[in-house]
């Protein structure tokens, strides 16, 4: 059995040969660090930086550390803006920072040189007015938004070394990065008619351009949603809302892909997510990703233990173990051991490898996981 | 006869407008500010801040809550001062240096100004000798260092140490958080305080006044 076919029979708790070793990619500072530390080559890094998961880099860097493949190995449809919004420069500031938006109409704060997520200051989404004028026409289906020729050159599954899925998009992390959390969360006290009516723009859409590739025939692994929508004292949107708002379309959304054979469906969703879990399950989606492990403790035993086998997971790994030691990793196996046992669920550093990380380390862990198959 | 209850109400579910209109009405009815503080926007807040804890409400509803707060705070403030009613201290809060992220920082400080103290927010990305600085300029009882990174977290320690080298250590109360932090790192670099969410860092900062 290859990576693939171990893949899906432990997340579908059959028969395997060996446990896939399982990446989330890195951060773009990290291989930069790698390649000046001579461990990637700079065109290794740059394909890496540029083309992003799965890239012919980062098939090479995987290759180097002993990983088999990046569950982020999906193909998207397009269900962004179309056509994109401008980013475009609003204020250039004496200290040499600039005060954008960004292509989500997000303004924000831009400093030179500073590593970290950008500052948000603001939103362009201002009111319906707004909506209407911005951001409402480039959230339109249309036939370009399936890429046929992608799809179709996407080899069968018999001839994958790895799973591929289809990346479904997201129903209310994109909501979130056009509003930012504080404002996304007024707008619903404010003007609840406007609020579900982009949760309904954007959700449509997003099952329009999925209806659109699975009728292309194309088989997938499975599919998956991003979201980001919860930090470490849980979700960053009311359940109640999310249940009664997102709910119903993830359910039209699955059922889509169960319709075409898809038995997995993902969701990358950092942060203390328990609250939001149940209303997933509910809906269709029985994989968590990438289970940040951070200072609550995510973990697949405890989900197990409340939901059953109907959950599974990919993550978990306490990825701040490779800034430590061989101990530290070693320590973090034994902890992994446990879980694995249960089945239905696949090891992954819990979220992207940090700069913090030493090659070696990582490099470590994939040779003692591998050693448990 | 004021309705304290109704206003708490209304800010526990963060219909801003409303209570700042009803708080409007309360002062002109001639309730001290000091009252309507104490008795409807406190009791509201710190409501809000309990089912917080409890994991019965998040992030959205303490924004809204705290929005409506801030609203009715600036229709009370005028009052508040004309009557003598001081903040019981001052806290500076910034997310340290190399970090942007402050939702954290800022769900942080509106907590915070619930309580009755006054908050300083010196932003994000703050150099410890900026933090210094502000110390100094504002006479602060308090510093909040928010960091949501592992990689940023060090900047907490690094900011500890130069309040000590600026002989500044004994004169504040140092509290931290951040999504990585953990009450282990906080004994670790010396902090007074760390809160695992933003209402037991409101609770935390009220009680050096106490």
């Amino acid at each position: 059995m290859n990576s693939r076919e171990n893949a899906l029979a432990i997340l579908n708790y059959e028969k395997h040969t060996a446990l896939p070793v399982v990446s989330f990619g890195y951060w773009p500072e990290t291989t930069e660090k790698w390649c000046k530390e001579g461990y990637i080559t700079k065109e290794e890094s740059d394909s890496y930086i540029h083309e992003g998961d799965n890239s012919v880099g980062d098939q090479s860097i995987m290759k180097k550390l002993g990983f088999d493949f990046n569950w982020n190995s999906c193909i998207p449809g397009k269900n962004l803006f179309d056509p994109p919004i401008p980013g475009v420069v609003l204020e250039e500031k004496e200290d040499g920072s600039q005060i954008i938006r960004d292509g989500f109409g997000l303004i924000c704060r831009v400093r030179p040189g500073t590593v970290s997520i950008p500052e948000h200051i603001g939103t362009a989404l201002t009111g319906r007015e707004a909506w209407e004028e911005l951001y409402l026409p480039r959230l339109q289906m249309h036939a370009d938004r399936v890429n046929r020729e992608v799809f179709a050159a996407l080899p069968a599954p018999a001839d994958r070394s790895y799973p591929i899925g289809f990346h479904a998009g997201s129903l209310i992390g994109q909501m979130r990065n056009m509003l930012g959390v504080e404002e996304l969360s007024y707008l619903y006290v404010d003007d609840e008619e406007l609020y579900v009516e982009i949760v309904d723009t954007i959700c449509g859409l997003g099952y329009e351009v999925a209806k659109g590739v699975m009728e292309t025939g194309v088989t997938f692994d499975y599919a998956h949603f991003w979201e980001d929508i919860c930090y470490k004292n849980g979700p960053l949107v009311s359940p109640a809302v999310f249940e009664e708002l997102i709910g119903p379309w993830y359910k039209k959304m699955t059922d889509l892909f169960t319709a075409h054979g898809i038995k997995i469906v993902s969701v990358d969703c950092d942060g203390w997510i328990d609250s939001l879990v149940p209303i997933w399950l509910e809906n269709g989606v029985n994989t968590m990703f990438p289970i940040e492990v951070g200072t609550w403790g995510g973990n697949i035993g405890d989900w197990r233990a409340k939901y059953g086998p109907q959950i599974r997971g990919v993550g978990g790994m306490n990825k701040n173990v490779f800034s430590r030691d061989k101990k530290a990793v070693e320590e973090e196996i034994e902890r992994l051991k446990k879980l694995i046992d249960l089945g239905g669920y696949l090891p992954c550093p819990d979220h992207r490898i940090a700069p913090d990380a030493k090659f070696e380390l990582v490099a470590y862990y994939c040779e003692l996981l591998r050693k448990l198959s | 006869m004021a309705r304290f209850e109704e206003m708490s109400l209304l800010l526990q579910k963060g219909k801003a407008k409303d209570l700042a209109a009803m708080v409007q009405e309360a002062l002109a009815n001639g309730t001290p500010a000091k009252d309507i503080l104490n008795e409807s926007l406190v009791v509201g807040m710190g409501a809000v801040g309990e089912r917080f804890k409890k994991n019965e409400v998040f992030v959205p509803e303490v924004l809204i809550a705290a929005r409506a707060m801030n609203m009715a705070l600036n229709v009370l403030k005028p009052a508040l001062a004309e009557s003598g009613v001081e903040p019981v201290g001052t806290a500076l809060i910034c997310t340290v240096k190399g970090d942007l992220h402050d939702i954290g920082k800022n769900l942080v400080k509106m907590m915070i100004e619930g309580t009755g103290i006054r908050v300083i927010d010196l932003g994000v990305d703050c150099a410890p000798e900026t933090i210094v600085a502000a110390i100094k300029e504002h006479n602060a009882d308090i510093v909040c260092l928010s960091a949501l990174l592992t990689t940023t977290m060090i900047s907490q320690k690094d900011t500890i140490e130069a309040i000590k080298a600026a002989g500044l250590r004994d004169k504040v109360k140092v509290m931290v958080g951040g999504a990585p932090v953990t009450q282990a790192f906080a004994d670790e670099i010396g902090a007074d305080a760390y809160t695992s969410d933003a209402a037991s860092a409101a609770e935390r900062a009220r009680a050096f006044f106490a």
